[in-house]
C-alpha cells in the first residue's frame, strides 16, 4: 500500500497493511531540510520541499500545509512578520475595536498568505497526487477569533458578550469555509481544523458558543468532498461530549488525554491519532521508549488509529526518534 | 451570609459590579480595609486558584474573577493607603524571549496580585536584559519568568546570567515556571524558585517576600 491507500483505508475503517503515520511537522521539517522556520512559513516552495523530504525519509503517509496560525489573520488585515527560528508574529486586527466592519475581507485566492497555502496544495497535487494524502488546514472559530482579538480579550468576550463572540466566530467560520473549499479544489483530501484555544475553555461555553460553529465548519468541509480532522492541543477531556457530536472523520489527541476515553466518546467510526508526549517522549525519549509508546497508544485507542505525537514534533527532535515514531507497525484486526 | 463571605462568592462568580458594591458596604459597616482585602477578596481569589488547579473552573472564569478582584481593590485602595497597608513585595514578571504564550503568565500575575504583591508585567517575548533592567528600575524582590516552549525555556539561563552580570544575584530572587519547566531545570540553571502552577507561584513569592521583610 502507498501512503494514500493506507490513509484512505484507515479512514474508511478497512484493514490496512501498516498503521498510517501522520506526525505534525513545522519547524522540525524546515530545519531537517536545511531551511528555517521563517522561510518555511513564508514560502510554500520551502514548505512543500521540506515536507516531501521528511515524508520520503521517515515514511510519512500525508503531506501537510500547516505552518502557523496566521494565514487567515493576514487576510483579515493582520501585519505578519517572519522570524528565522520561530513561527511568524502577527498583530491582532481587532485588539482595540470590536467593530467587525473594520476587518478586511479575506479572499483565499487573493490574500497573499492564504493563496500561498493554496499553492502548496496545488504543488503537492501536481507532483504527489495518488501517493500521499494531502492535508489542507484552516483555523477553527475560537482560535481565529483569538488571533483577531488577542486571546485574553477574546476570553473576556466569551464571558461578557457572548453575542459578539458568536458573531465574531461566525465571520471566522465563513472565512474558514471559503479557505477550506479553495484547498479542496486545489487537491486536498483532508482539511485539518486547528482550534487550540478551545482546550482552555469551560465545557458550558464550549458547548454553547464554540462547538456549534466548529460543527458548521466540519459539515462544510465534508460537503466539499474532503475529510474533516480536528486538532485541539491541550487537554480536551472536558470537551469530549461536544467533540463526539461534531461529525469529524479524524481527531488528533494530545498527550494528557486518555485515548480509551476518547474512543469511548467518539465511537468506532472516527480515526484517533496521537498521543505520545511530543517533548518528554518524542523529543527527549529513546527510539525504544517511542516504539513502546506507539504500541501503548494503539492499544488504548483501538482501530481506526493513526500514529502521531500529541501535537507538533518539536524542533530539536533527533531524526532517529522521528524514525522510531514512524517505523512501520502492522495493523491489527 | 456575612458581607465578606458574599464578597468572596460574588468574586468567584466574576461579578465585578456586585463586588464593588459589597466592598463599599463592608467599609460602611465598619470592616477594616485589611480584613476586606484578606477575608473577602483574597480569600475568593484563593478559592478560584484552587478550583482552577483541580480543573473545576477554566481560564475565562479565572479572568473574570481576577477582574472582579481588581474592581474591589480599586474601591479599597484609598482606604488601604490611609491605613498604611503596603504591597507585600514587588515582582517583575514576563514570558521569556521567543515565547508568545501568555495565558499562564497572566494567571500567575493575577494570583500574585491576589496575595497582595505588586506585579510589573513586561508581557511576552521579554529579553534577559529587559527583565534585569526592569528589576533594577523597580527595585524588585523577584524576577519571575514564564516559558511554555522547550526551545525558549533555555532563555531563563540568560536571565540568571544577566542578573549575575549586573550584580543583582544577592538582591533579586529569580523564579521560573511554565509547563515544560521543572525543579531540576531550575537547579541546573541556578535560579532560586520554581512553582508548578499559578497559586503555588503566588504562595512561594509571598513566602519569599515575607522572609525578606522579617
Ligand atoms: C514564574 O513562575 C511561574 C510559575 C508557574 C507558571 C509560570 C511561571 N508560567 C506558567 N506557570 C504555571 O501556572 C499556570 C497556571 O497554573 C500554568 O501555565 P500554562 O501556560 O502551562 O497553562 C495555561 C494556564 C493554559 N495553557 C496554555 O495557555 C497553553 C495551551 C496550548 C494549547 C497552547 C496555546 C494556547 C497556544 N500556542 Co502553543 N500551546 C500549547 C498548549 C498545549 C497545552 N499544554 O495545553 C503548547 C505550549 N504550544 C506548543 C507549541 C509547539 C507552539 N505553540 C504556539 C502558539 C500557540 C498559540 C498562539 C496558538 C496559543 C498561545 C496563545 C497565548 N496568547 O498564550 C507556537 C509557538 C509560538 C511562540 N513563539 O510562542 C508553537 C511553536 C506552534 C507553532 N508551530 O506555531 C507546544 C509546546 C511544546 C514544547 N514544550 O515545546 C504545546 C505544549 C502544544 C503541544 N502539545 O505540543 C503553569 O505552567
Amino acid at each position: 500500500m502507498n501512503g494514500l491507500e493506507r490513509y484512505l483505508g484507515t479512514v474508511a475503517g478497512r484493514a490496512v497493511d501498516d498503521l498510517a503515520r501522520t506526525p505534525i511537522l513545522m519547524q522540525f521539517a524546515a530545519e531537517f531540510s536545511g531551511s528555517d522556520y521563517g522561510r518555511f512559513a513564508a514560502d510554500h516552495c520551502v514548505l512543500v520541499e521540506a515536507n516531501v523530504r521528511c515524508a520520503e525519509v521517515f515514511g510519512i503517509d500525508q503531506l501537510s500545509c500547516i505552518s502557523d496560525p496566521y494565514r487567515e489573520t493576514h487576510g483579515f488585515g493582520g501585519a505578519v512578520t517572519f522570524v528565522a527560528d520561530g513561527p511568524p508574529r502577527s498583530t491582532q486586527p481587532l485588539a482595540d475595536t470590536k467593530d467587525l466592519d473594520t476587518l478586511a475581507v479575506p479572499d483565499p485566492m487573493g490574500s497573499a498568505r492564504m493563496l500561498d497555502r493554496v499553492r502548496a496544495v496545488e504543488r503537492y497535487a501536481r507532483d504527489h497526487a495518488g501517493t500521499y494524502s494531502l492535508l489542507g488546514w484552516v483555523e477553527g472559530p475560537a482560535a481565529q477569533a483569538a488571533n483577531l482579538r488577542g486571546v485574553i480579550t477574546f476570553m473576556f468576550d466569551l464571558m461578557d458578550d457572548p453575542e459578539y463572540a458568536g458573531a465574531l466566530m461566525d465571520v471566522c467560520v465563513e472565512t474558514g469555509i471559503a479557505f477550506a473549499r479553495a484547498q479542496v479544489a486545489a487537491g486536498a483530501d483532508t482539511i485539518g481544523i486547528g482550534d487550540a484555544i478551545a482546550s482552555q475553555i469551560d465545557p458550558r461555553t464550549y458547548e454553547a458558543l464554540i462547538q456549534p460553529r466548529e460543527k458548521r465548519l466540519v459539515q462544510a468541509v465534508r460537503a466539499s468532498g474532503a475529510f474533516a480532522k480536528l486538532h485541539i492541543c491541550g487537554n480536551i477531556t472536558h470537551l469530549l461530549p461536544g467533540i463526539a457530536d461534531l461529525g469529524v472523520d479524524i481527531v488528533d489527541v494530545d498527550h494528557m488525554v486518555d485515548l480509551a476515553a476518547v474512543r469511548a466518546a467518539v465511537g468506532e467510526r472516527v480515526v484517533i491519532t496521537g498521543n505520545l508526549d511530543p517533548v518528554s517522549v518524542v523529543r527527549n525519549g529513546t527510539p525504544a521508549s517511542i516504539a513502546s509508546g506507539v504500541l501503548d497508544a494503539y492499544e488504548r485507542a483501538g482501530n481506526p488509529y493513526m500514529v502521531n505525537a500529541g501535537c507538533e514534533i518539536p524542533a530539536g527532535t533527533p531524526a532517529e526518534n522521528l524514525a522510531a515514531l514512524c517505523r512501520p507497525l502492522p495493523y491489527r484486526a | 451570609m456575612s458581607v465578606l463571605r458574599e464578597l468572596s462568592e460574588r468574586l468567584q462568580r466574576g461579578q465585578a459590579k456586585e463586588v464593588e458594591a459589597l466592598v463599599q458596604q463592608a467599609l460602611d459597616e465598619g470592616e477594616t480595609p485589611q480584613r476586606i482585602l484578606e477575608d473577602g477578596l483574597m480569600q475568593g481569589m484563593g478559592v478560584i486558584g484552587e478550583r482552577f488547579k483541580a480543573n473545576e473552573v477554566f481560564v475565562p472564569e479565572v479572568l473574570i474573577a481576577a477582574r472582579a478582584m481588581h474592581a474591589g481593590i480599586a474601591v479599597l485602595e484609598p482606604h488601604l493607603v490611609s491605613a498604611g497597608v503596603k504591597a507585600r513585595g514587588k515582582v517583575v514578571l514576563g514570558t521569556v524571549k521567543g515565547d508568545l504564550h501568555d495565558i499562564g503568565k497572566n494567571l500567575v500575575r493575577m494570583m500574585m496580585e491576589a496575595k497582595g504583591l505588586a506585579v510589573i508585567d513586561l508581557g511576552v517575548d521579554v529579553s534577559a536584559e529587559r527583565f534585569v533592567r526592569a528589576a533594577t528600575e523597580h527595585d524588585a524582590d523577584i524576577v519571575a519568568c514564564s516559558a511554555l516552549l522547550t526551545t525558549t525555556m533555555t532563555e531563563m539561563r540568560h536571565v540568571v546570567e544577566a542578573a549575575q552580570a549586573q550584580g543583582l544575584r544577592g538582591r533579586v530572587c529569580i523564579m521560573v515556571g511554565g509547563a515544560p519547566v521543572t525543579d531540576a531545570f531550575r537547579e541546573a540553571i541556578g535560579a532560586d524558585l520554581y512553582a508548578p502552577d499559578a497559586s503555588s507561584a503566588a504562595d512561594a513569592a509571598l513566602a519569599h517576600c515575607a522572609g525578606r521583610a522579617s
